[in-house]
């Protein structure tokens, strides 16, 4: 699975702020202390010990039996090579106007400083004029913020309005009597995502935090998320399997709460739940 | 039910007058059942399963690019099928990734083994059902004179075409217990039969 391309969207528009995989949210977010709704509670979902059987249905069944017979006339065409288009793809505008927005924002910065000196020095003004000057670049100031916040409303739009089929796996909770080194999560039949548990992570997680372990594309269809959990108290190899079906064009949220985890039922004792993000979401276009 | 396999030979008038009474009969007390069973998936033409087929390779691969489409389970006479599969290939991956659409869901998505370097379809490919109806004035005859039927049909650009590798057909395979099969290559752009062959 693709994870790379959101993450680099995620450090474009939180400068400095993605590099963290840990998000300590529990005194912000969970408390409700920054967001004015409470975290939503989720569809709890069962952690099955073996993976669930699937129907098996066969797919493309005469080109696969004709494999070598098609392969054979397609190389016969690539000794005739055809003419193509080799021009490069026009870049989208709206990622050109970026520098251009940047720029602006380093304009309005500056302005911004020069304001606050000069707000700085108000006690100072003694004549109504002074104050009126002042006025005047207060609501120069307003202006600047209302046209920052179009500029963010655009950057919105670009990176979260358009939202694509994503899956967001974050890991809460730690057991109390089991240290837990690494998770293994496996989408499908994608690669395995190895996250180790650093001890700063592993505190986190006792106080309240949250681990991200995964964000990135998924294709809108029910599939199987295989976790691993890895430590000296856990048997080998020891896994969960938990049946999804990402909504499509939708950012789906999957927890796993570890604080109920126990060697003796395996990675099957972890808590998990779903739920989808509430922002309102557009089709990409597919 | 295939389209061709419904056109039987010439029968008696009274043995066809018979047959359309038991029809009817059967026709009126069938009246209130729907057109499928229940839990039963609807045929559907090709082109209403690539959205969502193409939404999950998007997600597999931002490069991916639809190259084959087959139907998956048996066509009717409107070139419909339950269930289709969609192929796209992806040149930075080197992977093939094939979808299979049931009632608007994916019901399977299985990474192939095989490599198939072909150039993308082209988009404005023409439906299932108008292509069946270009080759059935073909594969009917065949089918009447061999007892075949219709059983597979797929899209894709190059290896059938050598007049115009480049152009995206339809082929139809008809088959029969009696006779080689039949393939018909339709031009994806016009509905025109391009070729038949044997084999």
């Amino acid at each position: 699975m693709r994870t790379g391309f959101l993450q680099r969207r995620w450090f474009h528009v939180l400068p400095g702020g993605g590099c963290a995989a840990v998000l300590i949210l529990a005194a912000l977010v969970l408390a409700g202390a920054a967001a004015p709704e409470p975290a939503p509670e989720g569809t709890e979902i069962k952690v099955e010990r073996v993976p669930p059987v699937r129907e098996k249905l066969s797919t493309l069944r005469f080109l696969r039996e004709n494999r070598d017979f098609i392969r054979a006339r397609l190389d016969r065409l690539r000794e005739k090579p055809v003419g193509g288009d080799a021009s490069a793809p026009a870049i989208d505008p709206r990622f050109l106007a970026y520098q251009g927005l940047l720029a602006e924002v380093r304009v309005a910065q500056d302005t911004v400083a020069a304001v606050e000196d000069a707000r700085a020095r108000q006690h100072l003004l003694e004549s109504i004029t002074e104050l009126g000057d002042l006025e005047a670049r207060l609501g120069w100031m307003e202006r600047l913020v209302v046209e920052q916040r179009n500029r963010l409303m655009s950057l919105e739009s670009d990176f979260t309005g358009d939202q694509r089929t994503t899956l967001m796996i974050v890991v809460s909770g730690y057991p109390s009597d089991a240290a837990v080194e690494e998770l293994a999560i496996t989408i499908a039949d994608g690669d395995t995502l190895h996250v180790p548990l650093s001890a700063e992570q592993r505190e986190s997680l006792k106080r309240g935090g949250i681990l991200e372990a995964f964000h990135g594309f998924v294709e809108p269809r029910e599939q199987v998320v295989q976790v691993t959990i890895t430590g000296n108290s856990w048997p080998a190899g020891d896994s969960g399997f938990i049946t999804l079906g990402p909504a499509r064009d939708r950012l789906t949220f999957l927890k796993l709460d570890l604080s109920t985890i126990r060697p003796a039922r395996g990675a099957a004792s972890i808590r998990a739940t779903t739920w989808l993000h509430e922002g309102e979401s557009h089709s990409a276009g597919g | 039910m295939q389209g061709c396999a419904r056109t039987p030979a010439r029968q008696p008038l009274a043995l066809r007058r018979l047959r359309r009474a038991g029809v009817t009969a059967f026709a009126s007390a069938l009246l209130f059942v729907p057109p499928t069973l229940a839990g039963e998936p609807a045929p559907f033409g090709a082109r209403a399963g690539l959205d969502i087929a193409a939404v999950s390779a998007l997600a597999w691969a931002p490069d991916a690019r639809l190259v084959y489409i087959e139907n998956d389970e048996a066509l009717d006479g409107q070139g419909a099928a339950a269930r289709w599969g969609y192929l796209f290939f992806s040149p930075h991956l080197d992977k093939a990734r094939a979808y299979s659409v049931r009632d608007g869901k994916i019901a399977v998505a299985d990474t192939l083994d095989m490599k198939l370097e072909t150039r993308p379809l082209a988009s404005d490919w023409i439906d299932s059902g108008v292509a069946l109806a270009a080759a059935e004035r073909v594969g009917r005859s065949f089918c009447q004179q061999h007892g075949g039927r219709l059983s597979t049909m797929f899209l894709m650009r190059g290896p059938f075409q050598d007049g115009d590798p480049d152009e995206t057909t339809w082929t139809f395979v008809y088959a029969s217990a009696n006779a080689p099969s039949l393939f018909v290559v339709v031009d994806a752009a016009q509905g025109k039969v391009r070729r038949t062959s044997r084999g």
